[in-house]
């Protein structure tokens, strides 16, 4: 109750809450995306990339603006993302070994900027490390504002291109055999997955940014089989793990919020993985004995000709 | 002016420099059905979506009503490989048909009920309206492969193009899905089919490519599908290819 209490009353508490809320339901959306394109680990590597671009940012311009900083996250995460697709196609190097090389090679180049600012412009003072592994309880009103912003206008065009974004995930051949213009929404796409990395690479850093896209995306998908009820879903995993983990790290000292997060976003995938109908584990090792009794699933294919 | 629905002349593709598809020509005649076979890697797969500019042409000509693709783009349907999707795709059998009016639909809007009732009355004509709420993964092969053909149906194309429709289906749901294929072509519609049963094409096309990277015979079936063409074309795969039906 008193968690509860200092919840709404507690200034860093509603703050670090509320900015894990945003990012958790803005990278479960999107994330549901990259999960079901079997693009899990491209959110690593954009992920990863944006260390540089942090480093960048704040190397030109000398400012903590929550707004510049996720600008040149942005720039060197779309960066990444773009020469592991281009790689990939142009070239005979698989797209994991792609991936895996723009990971390492832009995670690299951050580490190297981040030690130059330590020993040079104070970063540590300025707390630009704190992006490696996150630190929620320095989050402020404006980085909340910010989130918001800018995750909202993210959702905003996952909603109006609905229908674009679904077929591209499916059959991105069909849809260009529709006339529609499949390598400018995957761009699309991937730049809205950029966004919500971005956002929440403060509170839970560039090492565990990728778990908050997939781990409630997966969770989510064991519920349902409707791409809207997985978004909206995976949406409600991430915001509620998001305030979870929040909760648990400020009531336990000295617990890092970002990993504390990244754990409850686990628990909720195991027990999905467990306890979800059809999908779930349990429900699968219950198999035998229901396939022995009428189950509607069994049956389903008696109406029509027996196919193969 | 040329009365050919597809007329492809010399075409070439190459997959980093080597050669999948190599001078092939073909035409293919308004209101016919055209069997394109040949063994696996012949490049069948490819000659559809050379047409469909799904893989770059490095040389040659295709046209598409005596027109480019790109501007008859709309009177193009097309089924692609069974295989080629995920199947456990959070959907259902009603919402990958309705993907097929997706381009007439427009930007930002969602399917409403008109379209659902044209996407409806295609799954009845492929005799899978009961499946329509089915989760797509439920779907048995023959099935998922209906409700591909339903897709292209709704697009309502006067040139279809459909690769392996037959793959993975029973025998009934082969000689219903060939049946619809033949009103199509009744209808005056033009159809394109990559198919790999030797035995059944009499039967099913008006015409036929044989291919093996190149051209080895196209034309009615009576007079390209010799068997001394169907030797050419499969070599020493010939063997395994008859001997698998």
């Amino acid at each position: 109750m008193d968690l509860l209490y200092e919840l709404v009353t507690d200034y860093t508490l509603r703050t670090v809450a509320l900015g894990a809320a945003l990012l958790g339901m803005v990278g479960g959306s999107l994330g549901s995306y990259a999960v079901l394109r079997g693009r899990s680990l491209i959110g690593d590597a954009v992920a990863h990339a944006a260390l540089p671009g942090i480093a960048g940012a704040f190397l030109l311009t000398g400012s903590m603006n929550p707004l510049v900083l996720m600008l040149g996250a942005a720039t060197t995460g779309l960066a990444a993302a773009l020469l592991v697709e281009t790689t990939a196609h142009t070239t005979r190097v698989p797209y994991d070994s792609a991936l895996a090389l723009m990971l390492s090679a832009f995670f690299g180049l951050g580490l190297v900027l981040m030690t130059y600012l330590q020993r040079h412009a104070g970063a540590s003072q300025a707390g630009l490390d704190a992006f490696l592994f996150g630190q929620a309880a320095a989050l402020v009103t404006r980085d909340v504002y910010v989130m918001a912003a800018l995750g909202g206008i993210a959702l905003v065009v996952m909603l109006l291109l609905w229908k674009e974004l679904k077929l591209l995930s499916f059959n991105p051949d069909f849809g260009h055999s529709l006339g529609l213009p499949m390598q400018l929404l995957n761009g699309l796409l991937t730049t809205l997955i950029v966004v919500a990395i971005v956002i929440g690479l403060q509170t839970v850093g560039v090492v565990l940014m990728s778990a908050v896209l997939i781990a409630p995306a997966v969770a989510a998908r064991q519920w349902t089989n409707q791409l809207g009820r997985m978004v909206a879903l995976a949406a409600g995993i991430g915001a509620a793990t998001g305030v979870a983990g929040a909760v648990v790290s400020a009531s336990m000292r000295n617990l890092p919020t970002g990993p504390t997060i990244v754990l409850c976003m686990g628990a909720v995938v195991a027990g999905s993985m467990l306890l979800a109908p059809e999908r779930g584990l349990l429900w699968r090792m219950g198999g035998p004995r229901r396939a022995a009794s009428p189950h509607p699933d069994s049956s389903s294919s008696a109406p029509s000709p027996a196919d193969s | 002016m040329t009365d050919a629905a597809l007329d492809i002349q010399g075409c070439t593709v190459a997959y980093h420099d080597t050669p999948v598809l190599w001078d092939v020509s073909l035409t293919v005649p308004r209101g016919t059905v055209t069997g394109v076979l040949g063994p696996n890697g012949a490049g069948k797969t490819t000659l559809l979506k050379a047409v469909l500019d799904l893989v770059p042409v490095a040389s040659g000509r295709i046209q598409v009503f005596g027109d480019t693709y790109a501007a008859q783009q709309d009177r193009v349907g097309y089924v692609p490989q069974r295989g080629s999707v995920d199947w456990d795709f959070p959907t259902n059998a009603l919402d990958v048909v309705l993907m097929g009016l997706y381009g007439k639909i427009g930007w930002f809007r969602r399917p409403g009920a008109h379209e659902k009732e044209q996407a409806r009355q295609a799954l009845r004509d492929v005799g899978m309206l009961d499946y329509a709420d089915r989760q797509i993964s439920q779907l048995s092969g023959g099935q998922q492969q209906r409700v591909f053909l339903a897709r292209a149906l709704v697009q309502d194309a006067d040139l279809y193009l459909m690769d392996e429709p037959l793959q993975g289906v029973d025998a009934t749901t082969e000689r219903t899905i060939m049946h619809l294929l033949h009103d199509l072509r009744d209808a005056g519609k033009t159809v394109v089919v990559v198919h790999h049963d030797l035995h059944t094409v009499a039967d099913y096309f008006d015409r036929v490519l044989l291919l093996n990277k190149h051209a080895v015979a196209s034309g009615p079936v009576a007079s390209a599908f010799t068997d001394a063409n169907v030797r050419a074309a499969y070599g020493t795969e010939m063997r395994a290819a008859t001997e698998a039906h």
